[in-house]
């Protein structure tokens, strides 16, 4: 299983929508983060997202048994640990 | 969060030395229209050999105050070809590093920042990098003692779950450098620890507190 923690401010919300879209993930809320959960691996295409560097770069709150293993220009690729 | 009283009234005043008064005087009096508002001439005392100094002060507003001291006399120090009047840097300690301490000055607006950068770009020190993040605006230069300034717009208000998520954080930066082997990685892990155990109280508290 892949747990990320997006905060809800409006510049993360298209990585959530994006991440979203996946059909095995699963998206809900604890407080004002959005848990986002797989089964397998979890992967955001950048330019769906719009984000520039700043926001995607920072755009990861935190991670339950779950480990980046892609965090570039072109994904963010999030894996069970 | 700390039970502390938050007592403190922002900055007084920041000192840097400088061994250019006039370029100084130049660059935030003349070029960023800074008033100078308080100097002291002092006579050099003490056990130091502390030359003659004139210690003036800037305006940045908000009351908030940029102080120099310049030492009649005083020559640089040696430490390497990279830095600023104050800390000189060997050739191999990258630039996120040097410029990592620097003063970002606060605007309210787009207008005032962009009025900054035509002040800037009409003298000897231009802006050299203008910076839209997604949640500021800032543009940079060095003044004449090669120390960086910054200044600053934010393009929207702070929100409360951002005062909470750099709660989390620090709370779990703190724990992670406390152990073996801090890294990112701990730091995530640790703060989805503190996010399960406090995110969804925090909630709760705020919605109870809405009118």
């Amino acid at each position: 299983m892949t747990t990320l923690y997006v905060l809800d401010v409006p510049e993360n919300v298209p990585v959530v929508e994006v991440a979203d879209r996946a059909p095995d993930v699963t998206v809900s809320r604890i407080g004002p983060y959005f848990e986002i959960t797989a089964p397998g691996p979890i992967v955001i295409d950048r330019r769906a997202t719009g984000c520039r560097h700043a926001v995607w770069y920072s755009c990861v709150a935190a991670l339950r048994g779950s480990a980046v293993t892609q965090q570039d220009k072109d994904a963010l690729r999030v894996e069970p640990a | 969060m700390s039970e502390q009283q938050h007592r403190v009234r922002g900055v007084d005043h920041v000192a840097y030395p400088t061994f250019d008064p006039a370029g100084t005087v130049a660059f935030y009096r003349d070029v960023l229209g800074f008033p100078v508002v308080h100097s002291i001439c002092a006579a050099g005392w003490g056990p130091e050999r502390h030359p003659d100094f004139v210690h003036f002060f800037f305006d940045i507003g908000n009351d908030d105050r940029l102080a120099f001291f310049y030492y009649f006399g005083l020559e640089p120090f040696e430490g390497g070809p990279q830095g600023d009047a104050y800390s000189r840097f060997a050739e191999d300690v990258p630039l996120f590093f040097i410029r990592s301490r620097h003063l970002a000055i606060h605007v309210d607006n787009e207008e005032d920042l962009l009025d900054y950068r035509r002040r800037l770009d009409a003298s000897a020190w231009p802006v050299e990098m203008q910076i839209q993040h997604e949640t500021i605006e800032s543009i940079y230069t060095h003044d004449p003692n090669g120390y960086m300034i910054e200044i600053t717009r934010a393009m929207r208000p702070v929100t409360p779950q951002e005062d909470l998520d750099a709660e989390l954080t620090i709370d779990a930066l703190v724990d992670v450098v406390s152990g073996p082997d801090p890294s990112m990685a701990a730091l995530l892990a640790r703060k989805a620890e503190l996010i399960v155990e406090r995110a969804a109280a925090w909630q709760e508290q705020r919605e109870a507190a809405l009118p």
